[in-house]
């Protein structure tokens, strides 16, 4: 019987080929916005945690920020000195320590100019983060120590500089902290960047490179910011406790005077972030969803009224309340999913589409779909129920009368 | 699929008695809301097993009301109406459906197939309804189609059949479930003469095979096919003679055609 239903209700939606499409489009697009939000919504998330990945969940940054909004004091800021001191006394939890300072200007060497933005890095950094060195060497100890002015350089920008890649041994003239003078390329290396890194670098025309990071204080050999990444597997909750009560000691403030900020905190926000689009969403799919129902029962009305007679046939023939009444929930379902599938088609395509030009890897959950198509089913049972309800208790003799 | 009602399995009752039908002090009043219409008045009617039957009368006579009520689509304002031993009186609409399903055969005027729906799906509707596996459906549909001369064409739609083979598709329907009442109402009155010898040469035979058929027409010739006819007038039964079946052969048909009478 159920089989039989499917079947009638299949043919009467062909039968009404255009009218079944026109009534499907509120699903169709409702299920498609959904489709195509919560894609990118899950691509998007998907690309904010590979880019977490690429940088390190345990990356964290500490500064002193007086919380009654009082000034800073002179001790409130690093030194050299004291960064080496914090380093010995954590080596067990931290794996990397800087002071996260960049530098941007302009390199010159003869007629030759570049934009460049340089980060300061301490010799280790290669433990936390991938360098591909194809020229020369890192940053060493020794010019940690030295404080001197190497440059590990970015292929591109040592080909644009110096007219070649290998440009070990060269020398640039270029303006820091207000000082200007010459850096040594001791090693080159090749960027090797993700899509959406490359999407979001600012500029195509500054070069990156490395640097000293003993080399980027000021003023008066001061550090604003402390950046550590910590040993994999660390709490960073009570890390975050024990860092921040240490530093408060030294630094002779309070505790809540120090800000500890780790990207293990702002991928949560970013997912309340993406929680609260979700939510957004889930409204729009509501309203949309409301709306497509609200289509397909006013159909189902016209259906039922036309088709009266035909109820009375049927009803003449021995169909009971209840075959009626799921012969048209039938038909409402099986219109309202087959436009969420439709319209899923639609939504998922475009996503893929998208994600095609972009060249981006794009996120279509299995689980999102199946929901669509089931809530989409769902709607088109529940405005289903009024229509065929009306037509379950028509009356057979005024039903065949009808004209 | 959906359990029965347990409360009255109508259409198990094995009754086997002589009378099919019976109306006793039969009254149907509509009720228009300002105006009251008698549709019958005080109707006693007994047909039994195997009879083949005319009502006549003219129009708004009251036999559409009454194949209404024999049909089980209406029920009496007054009086009772038992069919096949069942007063039909105290069904719910559910309970009539099944009677209707199990009991009865109709053949309406205007044919009344589903559109768009193919004859052999039309046959096997009845059957659908009494929950006969599709196999067993399909199979019996093909007899019944084969049977009223129809069987090269299980697949056509309604709108591409004559007036004449739609209301054979509507007889071979009827008969989907064996019920022990065929009714007719008016089953020549859009079909020409020659459809029109056709079809009541199909109940004539029907009746030879032992079934009960009640046929509804205004049209003498129609009713000379039955063996009883039975008129109304005014919503009062007013007459019930023995009829002997006269024209019976195509020949006959053919003579009737040229004398010019004609089914409107
Ligand atoms: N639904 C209804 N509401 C009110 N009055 C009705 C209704 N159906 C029939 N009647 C009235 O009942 C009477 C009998 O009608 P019925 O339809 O039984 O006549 P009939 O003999 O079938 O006529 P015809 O040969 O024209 O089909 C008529 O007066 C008609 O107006
Ligand atoms: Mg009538």
């Amino acid at each position: 019987m159920l089989l039989e239903n499917m079947s009638m209700a299949i043919h009467a939606i062909k039968a009404n080929k255009m009218r079944s499409l026109l009534t499907m489009l509120g699903i169709i697009i409702g299920i498609g916005a959904v489709i195509s939000i919560v894609s990118i919504g899950d691509t998007m998330r998907f690309m904010v945690s590979d880019l977490y990945k690429n940088v390190g969940t345990n990356l964290a940054y500490v500064y002193v920020w007086p919380k009654d909004g009082g000034d800073m004091r002179s001790g409130d800021y690093f030194k050299l000195d004291e960064m080496e001191r914090i380093k010995e006394a954590f080596k067990d939890e931290i794996v990397y320590m800087d002071s996260e300072a960049n530098v941007a200007g302009e390199a010159i060497k003869g007629r030759n100019k570049i934009k460049y933005k340089f980060e300061g890095i301490d010799s280790n950094y290669p433990d936390v983060k991938k360098i591909n060195i194809i020229y020369g060497r890192n940053i060493s100890e020794a010019d940690i120590k030295a404080r001197k002015n190497n440059v590990v350089l970015e292929a591109s920008g040592a080909k644009d500089l110096f007219g070649t890649e290998n440009a070990i041994g060269k020398t640039f003239r270029t303006t820091i902290n207000n000082v200007t003078s010459y850096y040594n390329v001791v090693g080159v290396y090749r960027l090797d960047l993700t899509p959406i890194e490359k999407m979001m670098q600012e500029s195509n025309d500054t070069r990156s490179g490395y640097i000293p990071y003993s080399l980027l204080v000021w003023p008066d050999d001061n550090l604003f910011n402390i950046r550590f990444y910590a040993k994999e597997g660390t709490n960073m909750t009570t890390f975050s406790d024990k860092f921040t009560s240490y530093i408060a000691r030294t630094k002779n403030r309070e505790k809540e005077d120090i800000t500890f900020s780790s990207t293990e905190d702002e991928m949560k926000s970013v997912d309340s972030v993406m929680g609260g689009l979700s939510a957004a969403v889930g409204g729009i799919a509501a309203i949309s969803l409301l709306v497509g129902g609200i289509g397909i029962m006013n159909i189902m009305l016209v259906s039922v009224t036309e088709r009266t007679r035909e109820i009375g046939i049927r009803k003449a023939l021995g169909a009971k309340t209840q075959d009626v009444l799921i012969q048209f929930l039938t038909e409402s379902a099986i219109l309202s999913a087959f436009g969420g599938i439709l319209g899923i088609a639609v939504g998922a395509g475009l996503v893929y589409l998208g994600g095609a030009i972009l060249g981006m890897h794009v996120v279509v959950k299995p689980s999102v779909i199946l929901t669509a198509v089931s809530f989409s089913a769902f709607v088109g049972v529940f405005f289903g129920i009024y229509p065929a309800s009306k037509a379950a208790s028509a009356d057979p003799i005024d039903a065949l009368r009808y004209e | 699929m959906w359990k029965k009602k347990k409360s009255q399995p109508v259409h198990e009752t094995e009754y086997m008695g002589e009378d099919l039908i019976k109306l006793v002090d039969m009254v149907k009043v509509y009720d228009t809301g300002t105006i009251k219409v008698l549709g019958l008045h005080r109707v006693n009617l007994t047909i039994k097993r195997g009879e083949f039957v005319a009502i006549m009368g003219q129009s708004g006579s009251g036999k559409s009301t009454l194949m209404n009520v024999l049909g089980c689509l209406d029920r009496p304002t007054m009086g009772h109406y038992y069919l096949d031993g069942i007063d039909t009186a105290n069904l719910e609409p559910d309970e009539l459906s099944t009677v209707r399903n199990r009991k009865i055969g109709f053949v309406f005027q205007s044919f009344n197939l589903i559109s768009r729906t193919s004859a052999l799906k039309n046959v096997e509707l009845p059957m659908t309804y009494a929950h006969v596996n599709q196999k067993a459906r399909e199979q019996r549909a093909k007899e019944l189609l084969e049977r009223v001369g129809l069987g090269t064409r299980y697949e056509h739609m309604p709108n591409e059949l004559s007036g004449g083979q739609r209301q054979r598709v509507a007889i071979a329907r009827a008969l989907a479930n064996q019920p022990p009442l065929i009714l007719a109402d008016e089953p020549t009155g859009n079909l020409d003469t020659a459809s029109s010898v056709e079809i009541m040469e199909l109940f004539s035979q029907l009746h030879k095979e032992g079934a009960t058929v009640v046929v509804v027409t205004h049209e003498e010739d129609i009713a000379a096919f039955t063996e009883r006819i039975i008129r109304f007038r005014d919503g009062k039964l007013v007459s019930d003679t023995k009829n002997k079946p006269q024209i019976q052969t195509e020949e006959e048909a053919v003579t009737m055609q040229k004398e010019g009478s004609h089914a409107d």
